[in-house]
């Protein structure tokens, strides 16, 4: 038992007579760790934002109204054949004083708009959710001709593009992670590797004692181990500091969340921590290997 | 203790360092290799401690052939043979107590017997109370008396020493030598490379003369200079 104290004791001891080498190698992996952590976090705030759009109404029939000699009945009449439809799955009418409240709430920070607008101007609309979205154009074509409809708005032109958009974004989030986190590899490897080079006079005496291989290795895995973990530990903690910030910022958004779930978020961020300890692991073993020939 | 056989060194690019050296050391000697520089008595050193392989030739170490040592045993012939450089080669993160235990831990002595055998050793060599410092905090031959400490603090049988003395002032130098003799007539088997005349002629032991890689002069008790042996 003496010795894995012994060695993690040097390991210790190394780390705190050497502080501007571990604080580079720390902050080599904190900064790495920080934008790969960032990158997964936009990626699900994408998915997530993807997600609430493909629950959202999918089709708006917006309708005429008694000026054009459409009636309230010619309204249920149109909801209750749009319900039957097979591609559909669900209807909601919005009469006019529904619309005068959804503009309302839509444009609460505007409130000289509002007092311009007519509630009487706003259309009455029909909102479908649809069960297979990619039949948006069927839909509309067959409501297009109807007497009681004065437009058909799609949500799906908008999906399409947000789809495009965000498929885009959710690539390049990932991609970036995974150049975040292979930069964190390149990083601390080459921090070591510099680290043992400024050390090699040393482990040369080592080994001159007679000190073996592993018995050089082992500490020096400890500290690339443990800065690792600092590293990472350092850039989960700067994340969980900036989410609250972001969600608080969102929320001034209607329309989107810059939020993560906690389980999503602690999921992550301990697999991050086990690749920031792995990733100083595997920066010794490459920096310790050119020193340790007999 | 130590015999080379026919021992060859010759270095990538053809520099011949080491030239068909027979020697037989035994066990409690203290020989001097002399010689001017160049003449091989630093690739001896480095060849007993396996830091360089023979070209030609054996080497026995303790009984041990150390040409046949596969590479993951030499730091187990090392453990038996203590070294002394000119340049100390001491651990300059850690303190003298620290730098002298270093040889003990890494056989894996416990660390009662680590810090037993280090105070009793330092006390050998002059230093007790500066187990704290640092080797910068240290004069030359102060410094040198810490690499003497590591090489014996567990008793190795062998003791291997290349210009222990080439940093030092003469006055330092004696204490020094004092102290390898003290260790000498405790059965260590002392082999020591200068080229420091008065060292040499003042100690009279054996003096085993290179050139150009070549023995050229094997006496029992000699003087760095050629002369008549008693």
């Amino acid at each position: 038992m003496t010795r894995p104290l012994y060695l993690f004791r040097e390991a210790l001891v190394n780390m705190w007579r050497n502080p501007m080498v571990v604080a580079g190698a720390v902050l080599a992996v904190f900064v790495s760790l920080t934008l790969a952590l960032g990158a997964v976090v936009l990626g699900e705030i994408v998915r997530v934002n993807t997600v609430q759009w493909q629950d959202g109404d999918h089709v708006i029939v917006f309708l005429k109204g008694s000026a054009d000699g459409i009636t309230l009945e010619s309204h249920i009449g149109l909801e209750n054949e749009i319900a039957d439809w097979d591609v559909v799955e669900s209807t909601r009418y919005v009469d006019q004083t529904g619309a005068y409240e959804e503009f309302q709430e839509i444009f609460a920070n505007s409130p000289a708009l509002i007092r311009e607008v007519d509630p009487a101007s706003l259309p009455a609309s029909i909102r479908i959710q649809l069960s297979d979205i990619s039949r948006w154009r069927d839909v509309q074509l067959r409501l297009i001709d109807k007497p009681a409809v004065r437009s058909v708005t799609a949500q799906g032109t908008i999906l399409e593009g947000i789809s495009g958009l965000t498929t885009g974004l959710n690539v390049g989030a990932l991609l970036l992670a995974v150049i975040q986190a292979a930069a964190a590899v390149v990083l601390i490897a080459n921090t070591v590797r510099m680290a043992i080079y400024a050390r090699r006079d040393e482990v040369g005496i080592m080994k001159l004692v007679g000190a073996g291989n592993w018995f050089i290795r082992i500490p020096f895995f400890i500290e690339g181990l443990l800065e690792g973990l600092l590293g990472a530990g350092l850039a989960v903690v700067t994340v969980a500091l900036i989410r609250p910030w972001l969600a608080e910022a969102g929320s001034a958004v209607d329309l989107i969340q810059l939020d993560v779930a906690d389980g999503f978020f602690w999921r992550r961020a301990a697999i991050l921590i086990l690749f920031g300890g792995l990733a100083g692991l595997a920066g010794s073993t490459l920096g310790l290997r050119r020193f340790l020939k007999v | 203790m130590i015999r080379l056989q026919d021992v060859t060194k010759i270095y990538d690019g053809g520099t011949v360092a080491v030239s068909d050296v027979a020697l037989d050391i035994p066990k409690g000697e203290f020989v001097f290799l002399v010689g001017p520089s160049g003449s091989g008595k630093s690739t001896l050193i480095r060849l007993l401690l396996r830091e360089e392989e023979t070209t030609r030739g054996k080497i026995w170490v303790a009984g041990k052939d150390i040409t046949k040592l596969p590479s993951w045993k030499v730091p187990y012939l090392r453990r038996t043979v203590g070294t002394v450089f000119q340049d100390f080669k001491l651990l300059p993160q850690k303190t003298v107590g620290e730098n002298v235990a270093f040889a003990l831990e890494v056989i894996g002595r416990p660390r009662t017997v680590v810090h037993t055998q280090v105070s009793q050793v330092l006390e050998l060599v002059g230093l007790d109370g500066k187990a704290e410092r640092f080797p910068h905090q240290l004069s030359g031959g102060e410094q040198q008396r810490v690499s003497v400490a590591r090489a014996f603090v567990n008793r190795p049988p062998i003791l291997l020493c290349d210009e222990p003395t080439g940093n030092l002032d003469p006055g330092t130098s004696v204490g020094i030598m004092r102290l390898l003799d003290r260790i000498n007539r405790t059965g260590t088997t002392v082999v020591m490379a200068t080229h420091d005349h008065a060292i040499v002629d003042a100690m009279r032991r054996r003096v085993v003369a290179l050139d150009n890689g070549m023995v050229t002069r094997d006496q029992h008790t000699g003087r760095y200079e050629e002369g008549p042996s008693q």
